[in-house]
């Protein structure tokens, strides 16, 4: 049953996770399907709409809780 | 099967946090805890509970089988019917699963009972893979156990292998609640044992997958299509969410695969005993609104159909709640579950996690509480063979 092995741990720990962006401006007018978002010189483009995921969390827990809770594995 | 006290490594903080375990301690509380450990025979892992846990995950895929063919179980674990055919075409398509984790009473004695299975979205799988094993090594060195101690651990292994093999060629996508500590250190976990094997990843909150009508699909926050995606968030979330209702138009394969919403669900515990009743690994269970729940008497254990980390779980005895979990779910209903008391030593009780990488068991992890409900911040004690 004995195991040797090698553990090579380089990420753990080191998650740096972006945060969408979300726009404010919503004067241009984009295809179904996508959103105005500003971007560089703040001018308007479209975009994939985002945060269709990860209602449940909030609604569950609200935002904001600190360590422990709030999260979605088990 | 023991429970020994020990000495902790006076530096063991120190290697958490140089591997990035920075949930080690929750709300000020131990949740790693190496001031006792668990002893097993070689007899107790292989026919206690390897074996155990190798059969009760082929009565599940059993009953998945028989599930996605007949609406009458899909409409019993109150799956939406929108998303039957999403999960009967995984199924059909043999889409793979990474892990899984078990969750047994088991005293060393009689036969171990499934409690539930965490099928979808199982964390504490670094502490049991990484930490637990790290352990071990440093307390043979520093002469905590014998030196010939072994453990049951082979989780870290697999994980690499398998990885290897769901992935062929496909970049990753890892997806979940990043804002928890726990959550993103599992994710970050299994993004090191993808990359180990080979795979680009990319880790991204859940909240940040996009959806592109345009080519149709889901993307990440640079605009990438997201063909292979594990996800540390529940199916029965996902499914009620806005972007649901894309889940059947993507091409994304999903890590747990769809199939798994019927696992993750406790009503596969009355559908486990209905199919294979007075199996020494089961418990007998039933749906509430079942007259034969009757059966149980007045003394059972209540569960929601959906629920994670023991929330609104209730032990009753004599009609009465005598420990009760608080928490958001039960809307879906509630199965009952006889009551299988938990070992308790030293005054804590301990449910076995046993851990299945494709479908094989390969590791446990002990978790520990004084309530005999095992909740979130439940302490995790390491384990040996002896």
């Amino acid at each position: 049953m004995k195991r040797s092995r090698r553990v090579v741990l380089t990420m753990m720990g080191s998650a740096a996770v972006g945060v969408a962006s979300m726009g404010l401006a919503q004067a241009k007018t984009c295809r179904p399907g996508t959103e105005a978002v500003p971007g560089a010189g703040g001018r308007l483009h479209c975009r994939a709409i985002y945060r269709g995921f990860g209602g449940t969390l909030h609604h569950f827990h609200g935002h904001g809780h600190g360590h422990g809770h709030g999260h979605a594995g088990g | 099967m023991q429970r020994t006290a020990c000495p902790e490594r006076d530096d063991w903080r120190l290697t958490a946090d140089a591997c990035g375990f920075d949930f080690h301690t929750i709300d000020g509380e131990r949740y790693w805890d190496e001031r006792a450990h668990y002893a097993f025979t070689l007899q107790e892992i292989e026919h206690g509970i390897e074996a155990p846990t190798a059969e009760i995950d082929a009565m599940c895929l059993e009953l998945v089988g028989r599930a996605v063919g007949h609406e009458a179980f899909l409409r019993r674990l109150r799956i939406p019917e929108a998303f039957w055919p999403l999960i009967r075409d995984s199924w059909h398509c043999d889409e793979g699963s990474l892990y899984g984790r078990l969750d047994l009473g088991f005293d060393g004695h009689g036969p171990a009972k499934l409690l539930e299975y965490n099928a979808d979205t199982p964390t504490s799988i670094f502490e049991a893979a990484v930490f637990q094993w790290t352990w071990l090594e440093q307390a043979i060195e520093r002469k905590i156990v014998a030196a010939d101690c072994d453990q049951f651990n082979s989780i870290h292994e697999r994980l690499i292998r398998r990885w290897a093999e769901l992935g062929e060629g496909h970049d990753l996508h890892l997806a979940g609640t990043t804002e928890s500590s726990e959550d993103a250190g599992t994710l970050a976990y299994l993004e090191d044992t993808a990359s180990q094997a080979g795979l680009a990843t990319t880790l991204i909150d859940i909240e940040d997958i996009g959806w592109r009508e345009d080519g149709g699909g889901f993307v990440d926050l640079e605009g990438r299509d997201i063909a292979l995606a594990f996800k540390l968030y529940p199916w029965e979330w996902m499914f009620r969410e806005t972007f649901g209702a894309k889940l059947s138009h993507a091409q994304t394969r999903w890590i747990e695969p769809p199939w798994k919403a019927v696992l993750s669900n406790k009503g596969i515990l009355p559908l486990l005993w209905e199919m294979f009743p007075g199996h020494p690994n089961l418990l007998p269970a039933f749906f509430e609104d079942d007259p034969r729940a009757a059966s149980l008497g007045e003394t059972f254990v209540r569960k929601p159909l959906y629920s994670r980390e023991g929330a609104n779980i209730a032990l009753i005895r004599d009609g009465t709640a005598i420990v009760q979990q608080d928490g958001p779910y039960g809307a879906e209903g509630f199965v009952r579950q006889a009551y299988a008391p938990l070992p308790r030593l030293a005054s804590s009780h301990a449910v076995i996690g046993s851990w299945l990488v494709d479908h094989t068991p390969c590791g446990l992890s002990i978790r520990e509480d004084e309530n005999p409900i095992t909740g979130n911040s439940s302490r995790f004690l390491p384990h040996v063979i002896v």
